[in-house]
């Protein structure tokens, strides 16, 4: 009986030291990567294609603990979502409502979260999550789209969530029926004015000779 | 005997104490250049717009506020007159290490394959721009090729884009109907509410994805549509980098012509 009980008491002992090593072990390996600034080891999963360049770069969309918020998007973001079609300024009506319920567009992370599974495009919402609002008009009501898939919408190209500009009907419609070759081909030329005719004497000199920081 | 302990000891650290003393050394003070290196360096700033436009020396190598002697300016140095461009470059894969504070990016980082005598190239403006002849002709192709070594990037010399490039052979920019790497990838930009004002996108990551932005920004300057999107959507066709005409036929133009003559042959009933 006693001895059951030393026994027992030396397998908890251990048990603790253990822990506590265990413990001291893993403080150790998170300050010794804040220290060597190895803060690589504490992503959760794989970074996107966009964002690993600087993925060990927390704070470049984490504040603390709280969640990331679409501000910390835009302010790289603004540029793709100037003429959003599911943007803020459609989906604040109170008419559509109904569908923030089933996508939560007004979150960029709803749908682009980070160190998860992507399926394209940083989406990493299954692909056929249009159909959430969409099917009922596309799928059943549009002929031309009867027996399409409902994953293809914007995996096959023909559909963009955010920027319609250059894929609308409107803009197909406009444009089709051109020529492979249009009849000239020029990207617009850039002009640098010059205002001298000549370059003027270089006012560094010695300093170049003599490196410096 | 302690003493034949000791000596291999005492060698080795003071082997390790003169390593860091070499790299501390030469990474505080940047090489000085010798005459000659200047002397090109001038004559081939001499030329430049920059000279032109009484851009001298000291306007890049002193520090505005303190007139400190800069031996490397540094991408902040050029945002001081080339705001858009620095601008856009810190919003790109190429650039965002330096916005947010990082050591710049090397290919050794990346994720696509990278020539391997490049991977400890440090990406800023000068990696790609030569600041002094202000040429950006090598900007638009080699300054690529230095680093990127994949079958888009290898496989741009058979096209037609190429030979259009080569053929241009103008100076000190490349002109409208140059077809570079940087045609597509930094596109030119009419500013929007001046058209004389054309800028250089390079945020290089912006028409990517989706690729629809590339054929609205870049090919439909010489393409049409069709022949634009049934060329950008084959990924064969992609990675050939356009060594041919499209063979693929996107279902959306069937679609859409199906529309059209509905559409029609209902305003003419």
């Amino acid at each position: 009986m006693a001895r059951s009980f030393k026994q027992r008491l030396g397998r908890l002992l251990s048990l603790r030291t253990g822990i506590v090593l265990a413990l001291v072990l893993l403080l150790m390996w998170v300050s010794a990567a804040f220290a060597l600034d190895q803060k690589q080891v504490f992503l959760p999963g794989e970074t996107s294609e966009g964002h690993h360049v600087f993925e060990a770069s927390c704070a470049s969309c984490h504040e603390g603990f709280k969640p990331v918020s679409n501000e910390n998007c835009t302010r790289c973001h603004q540029a793709e979502l100037v003429d959003d079609v599911h943007g803020t300024k459609k989906f604040r009506d109170p008419r559509w409502a109904e569908y923030r319920e089933r996508v939560d567009v007004l979150t960029c992370t709803a749908c682009h979260n980070e160190h998860v599974h992507m399926f394209d495009r940083g989406v990493n919402l299954q692909p056929d999550l249009c159909m959430a609002c969409h099917e009922e008009l596309t799928l059943t009501q549009l002929k031309s789209h009867e027996g399409f898939a409902a994953d293809g919408c914007w995996t096959a190209g023909c559909h963009n969530y955010h920027d319609h500009r250059t894929i609308s009907t409107g803009f197909l419609r406009q444009n089709m029926g051109a020529p492979s070759m249009l009849p000239v081909q020029e990207v617009p030329d850039r002009v640098v004015a010059t205002s001298l005719e000549t370059a003027p004497t270089p006012d560094l000199q010695k300093e170049f000779l003599g490196g410096g920081s | 005997m302690m003493r034949l302990v000791i000596n291999p000891w005492l060698r080795s650290l003071v082997l390790v104490a003169l390593c860091v003393m070499l790299v501390l050394g030469t990474s505080r003070t940047a090489k000085a250049s010798t005459q000659e290196e200047l002397s090109d360096i001038t004559t081939q700033w001499q030329t430049s717009v920059h000279a032109l436009n009484d851009i001298n020396c000291a306007s890049c190598h002193q520090s505005k506020e303190t007139k400190e002697f800069l031996a490397e300016p540094n991408h902040e140095t050029c945002q001081s007159c080339h705001e858009q461009a620095v601008d856009t470059f810190l919003l790109s894969k190429h650039g965002i290490r330096l916005l947010e504070g990082d050591a710049p990016l090397t290919p050794a980082m990346a994720r696509l394959p990278m020539r391997q005598d490049a991977m400890q190239h440090q990406m800023n403006c000068n990696a790609c721009h030569d600041v002094h002849s202000v040429n950006t002709v090598e900007a638009s192709v080699d300054a690529c090729l230095t680093c990127h070594n994949d079958n888009h990037s290898l496989n741009y010399q058979n096209s037609k884009h190429a030979e259009l490039f080569a053929a241009s052979n103008e100076l000190p920019r490349p002109g409208a109907g140059a077809v570079s790497c940087a045609t597509c990838h930094l596109p030119r930009v009419v500013a929007e509410f001046d058209d004389t004002l054309v800028h250089v996108n390079h945020n290089n990551t912006y028409n990517l994805k989706p690729q629809d932005r590339m054929v609205g920004d870049v090919c439909m300057n010489c393409h049409g549509i069709e022949y634009s999107y049934n060329s950008i959507f084959d990924p064969e066709l992609v990675e050939a980098n356009f060594d041919r005409p499209p063979t693929l036929e996107l279902q959306s133009f069937d679609l859409m012509k199906a529309a059209e003559q509905r559409r029609t042959g209902n305003t003419s009933e």
